[in-house]
């Protein structure tokens, strides 16, 4: 099995902040993995240097066999560096945009849902058909492209009925139920044609009803569009039920990592959750 | 609505349109207020579309319309001022160094082009920062280009601070609206196309359209390049109404004119900037005239009525915009067919928009 992602001794520090220390991940083909840990613990920063939001301190990030990001400390950082590696990604600096690693084939939800707002559902997966295009402005103005058109229509209503919105792809975007823009969220990153998924706490602001179809929908949509996918979660039932594998963070390191009985019984996992619950 | 009859009714309606300013003009008179209003209100809207496409549509700030206007006015001017009166026009500078002439239309284009390449100039460097240095910079471009232009240095081309005239211009209000009508409506095609999305997606939300895999950058340079290509195609027929150009006139109080336009309209509303644009220029040109005459009635004079009251009751009118109607006249709806019909057949809109 090959591996599609790799995250490799990745620091992201904000100042005099260490948002991720020292992180090393995988992903492999086909698999589901999550990213749990306390809130606060870095996982949201750590989807945002994959996707290229933010540029890694430190460290190194592949896609299959695409470095997207490479860096160490400059400037400033020199001095503040707090974290490990400091001499080991040296060399010249790769950093991807954002939307050059989603035409890779990475794409995401966001924790706080980012939909546009001013747009239906079906224009908000329309639009992340745009990135597959192959007409150019002059062909797209005049409409020569009637066939490409009609496919990007095509498409983004099939993935509005892949999540179940197909009645609601006239509704404005923001007018849907907190867990219907959730999945709006996960049409929207299906239509750009991803080989790995993100998603950012997906079941967040989901019914218990919602959350108990989800995990068997995550499953659906990676078997039918060959997906792998790298998930945060919070409920753990969900996350015990379809991960293959877990990686657990706390503070920005990892703290342990393995399939979900192996982590459950972890010591340091018990304590990381205990932590919190006492606070 | 089924698409057949919507192109008819829609052409039946251009053809209307177009009937009633060439009757207008019959009954008025070629220089009656109507008519005045008429050419410089399709003018504006033009301007206007163009800068709500880039304001509107794709969320950018530019305050620098009036430049590429002077940009496209100039260019204009100078390439269709007929060769033999070239040595009168540029009596300073021999006559200038353009000795050619271009047949008008072709001129129109080449005005939008050059105004064009300069937008791809300012925003190469200025469209890969954050956007709000747009404003500024735009800014500054109009300032700059004002002065520039006037620049002894350049007079065998530009003339200098002396005006350009002579030019071929319009003898009918037709026109203007023929070639306003054409921009807008490629305009509106682009609004409609896959690029018209991707803009509004980043107006929306950056953050999500470039994880969509939509490069900013280009996008935006896109929309401004567009938008400042019309701008200029905009300038050309302000220079052909006015009969001559000067620098001076461009100032940045035409860019807020022009932003007062998009913003009573509404932001991303086409129509609104259209309608917003004949209201505009009727008022300042028409109907509110009095009051920058100083009127008496008997013998009382009529308290503030006086040269320069118009430009505060405008203020006024935007700042109250701005407070209680901040969406303008249309919001970011249009005004369309499908919307009368809707109206009409009192259904309301539903399912899917998928054609
Ligand atoms: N842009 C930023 N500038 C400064 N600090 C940041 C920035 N982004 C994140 N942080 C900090 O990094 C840490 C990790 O935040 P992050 O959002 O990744 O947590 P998380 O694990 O996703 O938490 P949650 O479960 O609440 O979503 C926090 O202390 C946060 O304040
Ligand atoms: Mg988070």
């Amino acid at each position: 099995m090959s591996t599609v992602l790799r995250v490799k001794d990745v620091t992201m520090q904000f100042g005099g902040v260490v948002a991720i220390d020292n992180l090393s991940m995988h992903v492999d083909e086909g698999e589901i993995v999550a990213l749990i840990g306390p809130n606060g613990a870095g996982k949201t920063t750590a989807f945002n240097c994959i996707t290229g939001v933010y540029e890694p301190t430190n460290g190194e990030i592949a896609f299959g066999d695409c470095i997207i990001a490479r860096s160490h400390p400059t400037g400033k950082m020199k001095k503040l560096y707090a974290g490990a590696h400091a001499d080991k990604y040296l060399g010249a600096r790769v950093r991807l945009s954002p939307d050059k690693i989603t035409r890779l084939g990475i794409a995401r939800t966001f924790q706080n849902i980012r939909l546009f707002k001013s747009q239906t559902a079906f224009e908000n997966v329309l639009i992340a058909t745009h990135l597959r295009r192959t007409s150019n402005p002059f062909t797209a103005t005049l409409h020569i492209n009637a066939a490409e058109e009609r496919r990007m229509r095509e498409r983004a209503m099939e993935m509005l009925e892949t999540v179940g919105l197909a009645d609601s792809a006239g509704e404005l975007a923001t007018s849907l139920p907190y867990g219907q823009q959730r999945r709006l969220e996960i049409a929207r990153a299906l239509a750009t044609q991803p080989k790995l998924l993100l998603l950012d706490e997906p079941a967040a602001g989901m019914n218990p009803q919602e959350t108990d179809e989800l995990g068997a929908f995550i499953r659906e949509i990676k078997d039918r569009f060959q997906l792998t996918v790298f998930m945060i979660e919070h409920h753990m039932n969900l996350v015990m039920d379809i991960s293959d594998r877990i990686y657990v963070i706390d503070f920005g390191r990892q703290i342990a990592e393995g399939a979900p009985a192996e982590v459950r019984d972890n010591p340091a996992v018990i304590a990381a959750y205990l932590g919190v619950d006492e606070e | 609505m089924k698409k057949s009859t919507k192109a008819a009714v829609g052409t039946l309606l251009v053809a209307a349109l177009f009937a009633g300013v060439w009757l207008a003009e019959r009954l008025a008179g070629a220089n009656s207020m109507l008519v005045t209003v008429l050419e410089k209100g399709a003018i504006y809207a033009l301007i206007a579309v163009s800068m709500n496409l880039l304001n509107g549509f794709t969320g950018l700030f530019s305050l620098g319309q009036a430049g590429f206007m002077l940009v496209g006015a100039y260019t204009y001017a100078i390439f269709t001022i007929p060769a033999a009166r070239r040595m009168a026009v540029y009596q300073y500078y021999q006559g200038g160094i353009v000795q050619f002439e271009l047949p008008c239309l072709l001129a129109i284009v080449l005005a939008g082009v050059v105004a064009a390449a300069f937008a791809a100039l300012v925003g190469l460097p200025v469209l890969r920062l954050k956007s709000d240095y747009l404003a500024i910079a735009t800014l500054g471009f109009a300032e700059i280009i004002r002065a520039v232009i006037q620049y002894d240095k350049l007079g065998p081309l530009t003339n200098g601070s002396n005006l350009l005239k002579t030019y071929p211009t319009f003898d009918t209000a037709l026109f203007p609206f023929a070639v306003a009508g054409v921009c807008i409506a490629v305009i509106l095609m682009l609004i409609h196309s896959t690029y018209g999305r991707a803009c509004k997606a980043i107006r929306d939300d950056e953050i999500a359209a470039e994880a969509m895999g939509i490069n900013l950058f280009r996008h935006k340079l896109l929309s401004f390049v567009i938008s400042s290509f019309f701008a200029g195609v905009g300038g050309a027929l302000l220079a052909m109404y006015q009969g001559t150009v000067q620098a001076n006139a461009f100032k940045s109080s035409m860019t807020y004119e022009i932003l007062l336009i998009v913003v009573i309209g509404g932001m991303g509303s086409v129509t609104g900037s259209v309608l917003a644009s004949f209201l505009f220029i009727a008022c300042s040109e028409w109907w509110l005239r009095f009051l920058d005459v100083e009127t008496f009635i008997g013998t009382v004079q009529v308290p503030l009525l006086r040269s320069g009251f118009r430009m505060v009751v405008f203020s006024v009118v935007i700042m109250a915009v701005v407070l209680f109607y901040r969406r303008g006249i249309m919001g970011d709806r249009e005004f369309s067919l499908d919307a009368i019909a809707r109206a009409f057949s009192g259904k309301k809109r539903k399912g899917a928009r998928a054609k």
